[in-house]
């Protein structure tokens, strides 16, 4: 079993110069054609390579606040209104200055078992299957999970 | 002779009890533009230089990469040439105030701190991640408390953001080239000059984070400062009570808010989270009269 007979063929990628903003509405987007919740995509420039991966956590830690942690006690302060405003005043950020530009990658004849080796000891939910330097496919981790649990249950 | 120690909200506080675990580091070979890529990403002034063995280098800061631009270096340049040393240590131990000390004695913002191996770096202490702390401590002192349910010290006793403040505005106009700012940048040692429109009124800020952003786009140094500036400009009062502005600093996730005094575009000076830590005690009087006293 190889990642060509597990991966997703269908994917969704941003391009870098994309701003959060509109990454945020892609992940909404992806989220609604895939019916299920996205929780990461891969960055391709306009030749179609991977140059990036962002995640939810890329996205995250760049809304949320640098030296917010001291607020934990602090359940009296309205946080709403300080969010306001965040977006207009980032919007020279863009998806390439909070990507993941290195990213692990596995070719189309990628073994299931070195597939499943890389995802827990990288603590890496999702891989983009490249041939050249072409992305040709995902495999995320329930993929390779649900595969798995095929065998082992039948 | 006497021996005066000064009294401060600080006082008592280890270096492992602030410092952040996550040090931010890249290898000699890095190119300027990824290094650029993780102080956006990570939000961080600073990036330590490594070698192939992990062992600390030196240090590239944010001022550092200003200076790359305006010398005209490409971004493919590696980190290593650009980068400073030595490096300053302190250890998990250290009392939080001797390493304040040592910062400000060396005019520097960043202490990496050592572990038990040597040459290894395990965390960093930054001047600004210590106004948390700070604030911490004011919100759940007596005095704080009195003053919200309101049987407190009058607000007279509170400090004020002009108190703190650090007075003088740097400014350029939006049709500036960046390398005017730049220049203003280096010339009042400040990370953000205020940008004017044609009619003096405050439009936008350009700060390094925003100069480092534009040399990652490639923009050429002859660029008009308006082109990359960010807006709106934040405010507060000089009257304003020095609590509630270290708030909004926090929660916009800015380093900065521009002190204006009376009418909205008369700027009287720039309010940071160092200007606030370098103060060293707390929000109110109560810490500076207990020092007096000590």
């Amino acid at each position: 079993m190889i990642a060509r007979d597990i991966m997703q063929k269908t994917y969704h990628t941003l391009s870098p110069q994309q701003s959060v903003a509109e990454a945020v509405k892609a992940f909404q987007t992806a989220s609604g054609m895939e019916k299920k919740k996205v929780f990461g995509l891969m960055v391709t420039d306009e030749k179609d390579h991977l140059v990036g991966m962002l995640s939810m956590y890329d996205i995250l830690l760049f809304i949320h606040p640098k030296h917010i942690h001291v607020w934990g006690e602090m359940e009296d302060v309205d946080l709403s209104e300080f969010y306001e405003g965040r977006m207009e005043r980032v919007k020279s950020v863009r998806v390439e200055d909070i990507m993941t530009p290195e990213v692990v990658t596995i070719r189309p004849d990628t073994h299931l078992m070195v597939i499943a080796d890389i995802m827990i000891k990288k603590h890496i939910r999702r891989l983009p299957v490249v041939e050249g330097k072409e992305v040709v496919g995902i495999v995320y981790i329930s993929d390779v999970f649900y595969h798995m649990l095929s065998k082992f249950t039948a | 002779m006497p021996i005066f120690e000064a009294k401060s909200v600080l006082k008592g506080i280890h270096v492992k009890e602030i410092m952040r675990r996550q040090v931010v580091r890249l290898r000699v070979d890095a190119p300027l533009d990824r290094c650029i890529q993780h102080m956006i990403k990570f939000k961080v002034n600073a990036v330590l230089v490594v070698d192939e063995k992990n062992l600390p280098l030196g240090i590239v800061s944010k001022t550092d990469l200003v200076s790359a631009f305006y010398a005209g270096l490409p971004l493919e340049t590696a980190v290593e040439n650009i980068m400073v040393g030595p490096l300053r240590f302190c250890f998990p131990d250290d009392a939080l105030e001797a390493s304040l000390d040592t910062m400000q004695q060396n005019r520097i913002h960043r202490l990496f701190v050592r572990g038990a191996q040597a040459q290894e770096v395990i965390g960093v202490l930054a001047f600004p991640d210590i106004v948390g702390l700070i604030y911490r401590y004011c919100r759940t002192c007596s005095r704080n408390l009195l003053k919200l349910s309101g049987r407190g010290p009058a607000e007279a006793s509170l400090l004020q953001v002009k108190d703190v403040m650090t007075p003088g505005v740097a400014s350029n106009r939006k049709s500036d080239s960046l390398q005017a700012v730049i220049e203003t940048l280096t010339a009042h040692r400040v990370g953000a000059v205020l940008i004017l429109d044609a009619g003096e009124t405050p439009a936008g800020v350009v700060s390094k984070t925003d100069v480092i952003l534009a040399f990652r786009r490639g923009l050429e140094i002859t660029s008009e400062a308006g082109a990359v500036m960010t807006g709106p400009v934040l405010t507060c009062d000089a009257e304003d009570v020095l609590t509630d502005a270290i708030q909004r600093m926090i929660f916009q996730d800015v380093q900065r808010l521009f002190v204006a005094a009376g009418a909205a575009s008369d700027m009287v000076g720039v309010l940071s989270l160092s200007d606030a830590v370098r103060f060293r005690s707390g929000s109110c009087r109560a810490c500076t009269s207990s020092r007096l006293m000590a």
